[in-house]
């Protein structure tokens, strides 16, 4: 007999389920692919995935509870990029509240990474207004991280520099990385994780100190299915708890979430 | 804080990394066993490894940390932090390295300013912290800023001793602190050596700040306005 009931349960648990609750889900599944005669791993696909699936439905929330957007946290008015006499783009405005989401897209090239540096504020714009709320979060395409610490030190690292005391740090940063459904081994250096799981840390290091606004710049490269579901459940959360999300990505099929799309385009442009 | 937890961390990445410790710790006994049947000129050649083994080391070690110190800026650490604790760490393992080798130097020379060749190689270890992280500075690729540290540590050893290139040298202060030692100079020689290890120093690390404050500095914007309700 397939241990695909087996494999399921223990995703559940590992994602949070109570065993009990998760028993029951996987009793329930089973039940549902009898009746049709069918194997679950071809009736629902892999354990893992309709697992981590199945909690992201189960979290959804049942109505849609329309929020206020809150104060504004980022706002962009006109602001321009050159690098000597190439112009990257000009003219960008957007505002971002708390509770509210916005996309960056665009052609390779045109400037998003960028721009989204200008919002961090670690590259400078060459023209134009940028306002932002003082706690910011940063979370990078790729690097950022120091190869040869384990996930842990880099959380007492970051959180030294946003002033956590080293326990507190790392208990934030393992709490944090099991929303992600990932739990990190005590003594493996950054270096020897794969790149999905080091992007995961990216993602915790850049929420550690609790900004207002988070600006990730794909962060999702490397996930699995299942930790790209994550991670936009996460994106809804961060929205729910009323903070502000600039994210910049490819992925078209996500922008129904959000709530602006800046589209820099070829040359740059406004706020959709 | 920061500075500290920078240090310990900074410490435990090169402690990781066994092969590369290993051939940095044993790059002085070479240049030691060379000359071993002179005195003054095997502690001076191993002071000058100790230092081209400590300064490569820095120049990895702040080269590595590219991508991590702009966020960590970002989650409100100072430069001066940030770089300060890497300068620790580095002067740390300088002064270790130093310390290891004058064991060996001691058993293995017969020496009567002993004091004076514990400080040459304390110095120099100090020296060589700043001046390792001031060329990852300068040169942020690894290729770079090692073949600049090979330069300068080939000037070091081939200028002349008594002329004016060899003053320019980071670590001109070991060969008169060297001669003081072993050859049994005037308290000028100490002075004059201690004086030039002290204005590298303050060269090395003030430039080193400099430039990371430059290339770490975050844009300052002002909250958005609060809006009328």
């Amino acid at each position: 007999m397939s241990d695909w009931p087996l494999r399921f349960e223990a995703e559940l648990v590992r994602l949070g389920v109570r065993p009990e609750r998760a028993r029951q889900l996987g009793a329930e599944t089973a039940a549902q692919a009898g009746e049709h005669a069918a194997d679950p791993d071809r009736f629902f696909g892999p354990a893992h995935l309709y697992a981590r699936h199945l909690v992201t439905e189960l979290q959804a929330p049942t109505a849609a509870v329309p929020s206020l957007p809150g104060p504004v946290m980022l706002r962009l008015t006109g602001v321009s990029k050159r690098y000597r006499r190439r112009e990257v783009f000009s003219g960008v405005d957007l505002t971002v509240r708390g509770g509210e989401v916005a996309a960056i897209v665009g052609a390779n090239g045109c400037g998003k990474s960028t721009l989204l540096r200008i919002c961090a504020g670690l590259t400078h714009p060459t023209g134009g207004d940028v306002r932002r709320t003082r706690r910011v979060g940063f979370v990078p395409q790729d690097g950022g991280t120091a190869g040869w610490l384990t996930a842990e030190e880099h959380f007492t690292l970051f959180g030294a520099a946003a002033g956590m005391a080293p326990r507190k740090a790392r208990s934030t940063g393992t709490h944090l990385a099991s929303r992600l459904a990932w739990r990190p081994g005590r003594h493996q250096p950054v270096q020897d994780l794969s790149g999905g799981t080091r992007q995961k840390l990216n993602l915790v290091l850049g929420e550690l100190h609790g900004p207002d606004l988070l600006l990730l710049d794909e962060p999702y490269q490397g996930f699995d299915q299942g930790s790209y579901l994550d991670f936009w459940r996460q994106v809804r959360e961060w929205r729910d708890a009323g903070r502000a999300v600039v994210v910049v990505t490819h992925l078209l099929h996500e922008l129904e979430d959000v709530d602006h799309v800046l589209d820099l385009g070829a040359h740059g442009g406004g706020d959709r | 804080m920061t500075a500290l937890t920078v240090a310990g961390l900074s410490a435990r990445e090169v402690g990781r990394r066994r092969t590369a410790l290993l051939l940095v710790i044993s790059l002085p006994l070479w240049f030691y066993l060379v000359r071993r049947d002179l005195t003054g000129q095997s502690t001076r050649m191993l002071t000058l490894g100790i230092a081209w083994a400590v300064s490569t080391l820095t120049l990895f070690v702040v080269n590595s940390a590219r991508g991590v110190d702009p966020r960590l800026r970002l989650s409100g650490a100072s430069v001066a932090g940030i770089i300060g604790g890497r300068l620790i760490a580095m002067s740390g393992f300088g002064l270790l390295l130093a310390g290891g080798y004058l064991v060996l130097v001691g058993i293995d020379q017969d020496i009567d300013r002993f004091w004076a060749i514990a400080l040459m190689m304390g110095t120099t270890a100090l020296l060589a912290a700043p001046f390792g992280s001031l060329v990852g500075a300068l040169l942020p690729r690894e290729l770079e800023g090692a073949l600049a540290l090979l330069s300068v540590c080939a000037v070091q050893m081939l200028a002349d001793p008594a002329g004016t290139i060899a003053k320019f040298m980071p670590f001109w202060s070991a060969r008169e602190l060297g001669t003081y030692a072993v050859d049994g100079g005037g308290a000028d020689l100490l002075w004059r050596g201690l004086a030039h290890a002290a204005m590298v120093w303050l060269l090395c690390t003030g430039l080193t700040l400099a430039v990371f404050a430059r290339r770490l500095r975050l844009a300052r914007y002002p909250e958005p306005a609060p809006e009328r309700t």
